[in-house]
């Protein structure tokens, strides 16, 4: 039983984590077509403002909360308007060879403005220590990322269900001609979409930081989660990521407790056996 | 790509007045060619052995340089690629023309590198990279390492496990050559000394780059051994540490042995939430040798750099000073007379006294184990009580190694 809850604890945490990045993912190929290779350094962006926020300036966690995701995403409006807007019409093997080289320009920046060294940031207080559950011992932060993650989740399905900018982003994903003639700032929306799925994955960033080394290595580890959650969940689809990282976090937690000479090649397994079965993933839709 | 070269505008600028008194600036230089990582997610690895070989460079060259003549070293990026690296000693060797070759973090990078090593004919020091094959199996006549490998390491750290009293040992290592062939070498020298010792048959191996111990955390807590046996490294052992501590993994009544766990880069990033009390290794610690080449060294690092200096670093300077004494000894530059000297050749380094063993050509050199302590003085933790382990005690006989040298 300890185990168990042990193991299932651990993919909670593990899951919702990814579902944060892997919802950012989706978004911005959801509505620009756009498969975000330097997602992961915008998430390791956002772990380094944090790092900058709480452990060089000494402000409080919960400023670096709000602050590093409009750093991020602040980022994220340069690079779309410099680069990215130019490429929509084209193919997705050019957005793609083009987000590989803004993830090593963002990778280069952050070890040029930050150095090489490995950080920690720790927990806000209050949100330390350890609680006890069936006998399994779990740290309280991952209380709170469970929180932040059905927060995001539920925070985005309100936005675009229920608000004029959200509809206006899902607007412009369906048609952009038509979302045009109806008077529509598509090049204004795109922006703001990049924007917003870059700011959650600084977001994701900023969450993981008391939890995770923040180093230059998070951001390629965290990628390749990511696309697994998506390739399993299906691209572009909003329940997809939840279920999709839920899926790999419990490979994860599961996995490494009870096959764990297995732990490096599950994911590709669930991975192929998704494809093999449903090859646009399990809620997934066509690239276009 | 990065070239120093100490004070040459200072000396052109001083000009003619200067020129008796620096003798060395006159001279063509020395080169020496070095192949590290300096870019991706482990980069802190080559900038640590850049600072330490720049600093041994400056010196010799303001102390006159080495036969009268100033050092320049030349860095290649290995990008963590045997191939990437094979094509950067071509191009020291052959474009450059640089006349020794120093470097090499990664086991995967060296045992692809080796090999070509006597196609260039170019004496070369591994000063990380700590697979036992280069100087085992793959060994050959141009490749030396100044560095502590993974049986020097490992032998320590069944040394400490053996006196620890511990009985039943598991691990958690990375999934890779280094994490296997760590425990490997673990089992097979504590059975040595214990024959009674234990091993689990499910120890655990997490990927590198793994953001989430939690399991395998759990897995060792559930099982309960008498001791275990950590090898991750770097940024993962980061991670590890600190979940490990949330879950109460260093309270438990097993004893933990982290094999690089007193890296600099790690205690560093750590700072004061390195547990104390646990056993931890490193391939040089700074605090640690006493004689006046590391106090000097120490000191200078600090002074350059802010920051105490790391093994690598430590590793990267004194295979420069190495390549000093092996160019005086030989009195010349020649490649082959470099190489012999290099050879059996014994030479005060801030870790140790290194010789240079003939038949497989490598350094006879200890790791440092001790027990985290807390340190008001420092940002890092000390190690108290500290050992220094006697290369000869470590290291296994040539015969053991595979190298077929002879000599």
């Amino acid at each position: 039983m300890q185990t168990f809850v042990a193991a299932l604890l651990n993919s909670l945490d593990l899951g919702i984590l990814l579902f944060v990045i892997a919802v950012g993912l989706n978004i911005i190929f959801g509505v620009l077509n756009v498969i975000n290779f330097a997602h992961g350094a915008l998430y390791m962006l956002g772990a380094y403002c944090a790092y900058t926020a709480i452990g060089l300036l000494g402000l409080p966690f919960w400023l670096a909360l709000v602050a590093a995701p409009l750093v991020v995403a602040a980022v994220a409006v340069v690079l779309e308007r410099l680069m990215l807007h130019r490429i929509y019409d084209r193919s997705i093997t050019d957005s793609l060879l083009l987000t590989f080289a803004l993830l090593l320009i963002i990778d280069e920046s952050v070890r040029w403005i930050w150095g090489t060294s490995i950080h920690i940031v720790d927990p806000p207080v209050g949100l330390r220590g350890t609680f006890t559950v069936f006998g399994a011992q779990h740290p309280v932060y991952s209380l709170f990322v469970m929180a932040m993650g059905v927060l995001v989740g539920v925070g985005l399905w309100l936005f675009f269900t229920r608000t004029r900018a959200g509809k206006v982003m899902r607007a412009a994903a369906s048609d952009r001609k038509m979302s045009r003639l109806v008077g529509i700032n598509v090049p204004l929306v795109f922006t703001g979409v990049f924007a917003l799925g870059a700011g959650i994955a600084g977001l994701g960033g900023v969450v993981a930081a008391p939890m995770r080394a923040i180093g230059p290595a998070m951001g390629a580890n965290i990628i390749v989660e990511s696309f697994i959650v998506v390739v399993i969940g299906g691209l572009g689809s909003f329940p997809g990521a939840f279920l999709g990282a839920l899926i790999l976090g419990a490979i994860h937690g599961f996995g490494s407790r009870f096959l764990p000479d297995l732990n490096l090649v599950l994911p590709f397994i669930g991975m192929a056996v998704v494809l093999l079965l449903k090859p646009h993933g399990l809620m997934g839709r066509p690239a276009t | 790509m990065t070239k120093l070269r100490a004070k040459p505008v200072l000396a052109s600028v001083l000009g003619l007045g200067l020129a008796a008194a620096a003798p060395a600036q006159a001279q063509e230089p020395i080169e020496i060619g070095a192949i590290y990582i300096l870019s991706g997610v482990v980069s802190t690895y080559g900038e640590f052995a850049q600072n330490g070989a720049n600093l041994a460079v400056e010196e010799i060259n303001e102390n006159g340089g080495v036969l009268g003549r100033p050092l320049e070293i030349t860095f290649e990026d290995s990008q963590l690629q045997a191939q990437t690296a094979i094509q950067a000693m071509r191009k020291l060797v052959y474009q450059d023309q640089v006349d020794v070759l120093m470097g090499l973090d990664s086991s995967g990078v060296a045992t692809g590198v080796v090999p070509v090593v006597p196609e260039l004919q170019t004496p070369f020091i591994i000063t990380h990279a700590a697979t036992p094959d280069a100087t085992g199996k793959l060994c050959n006549e141009w490749t030396y390492r100044i560095s502590v490998n993974i049986n020097q390491n490992v032998k320590a750290a069944a040394i400490m496990a053996d006196e620890s009293g511990a009985q039943s040992w598991t691990t958690v290592g990375p999934d890779y050559a280094f994490g296997h062939q760590s425990w490997e070498f673990f089992q097979k020298y504590l059975s040595e000394l214990n024959p009674e010792a234990t091993f689990s048959g499910s120890p655990s191996f997490p990927s590198l780059g793994t953001e989430d111990f939690t399991p395998f955390i759990n897995t060792v807590i559930d099982a309960q051994p008498d001791g275990v046996f950590l090898s991750i490294w770097g940024g993962d052992l980061v991670n590890f540490t600190r979940q490990a501590t949330d879950l109460g993994f260093f309270e438990q009544d097993f004893e933990v042995i982290m094999s690089l766990g007193a890296a600099t880069e790690v205690l560093h990033a750590l700072g004061d939430q390195m547990p104390t009390g646990i056993t931890v290794g490193t391939r040089y610690w700074y605090d640690g040798p006493e004689n006046a080449v590391n106090d000097a060294f120490v000191k200078a690092y600090r002074e350059a750099y802010g920051k105490v200096p790391s093994y690598n670093a430590q590793n990267a300077y004194a295979a420069v000073y190495a390549y000093k004494n092996a160019i005086e000894k030989a009195g010349s530059v020649d490649k082959a007379a470099i190489r012999k000297a290099l050879s059996g050749m014994t030479f005060q380094a801030p870790m140790d006294e290194v010789h240079f063993r003939k038949g497989d050509n490598q350094a006879v050199v200890g790791p440092v184990y001790g027990v985290t302590a807390e340190n008001p003085d420092e940002e890092i933790r000390k190690l108290e009580p500290m050992r220094i382990f006697d290369g000869a005690s470590v290291t296994p006989p040539v015969s053991e190694t595979g190298c077929k040298l002879g000599g």
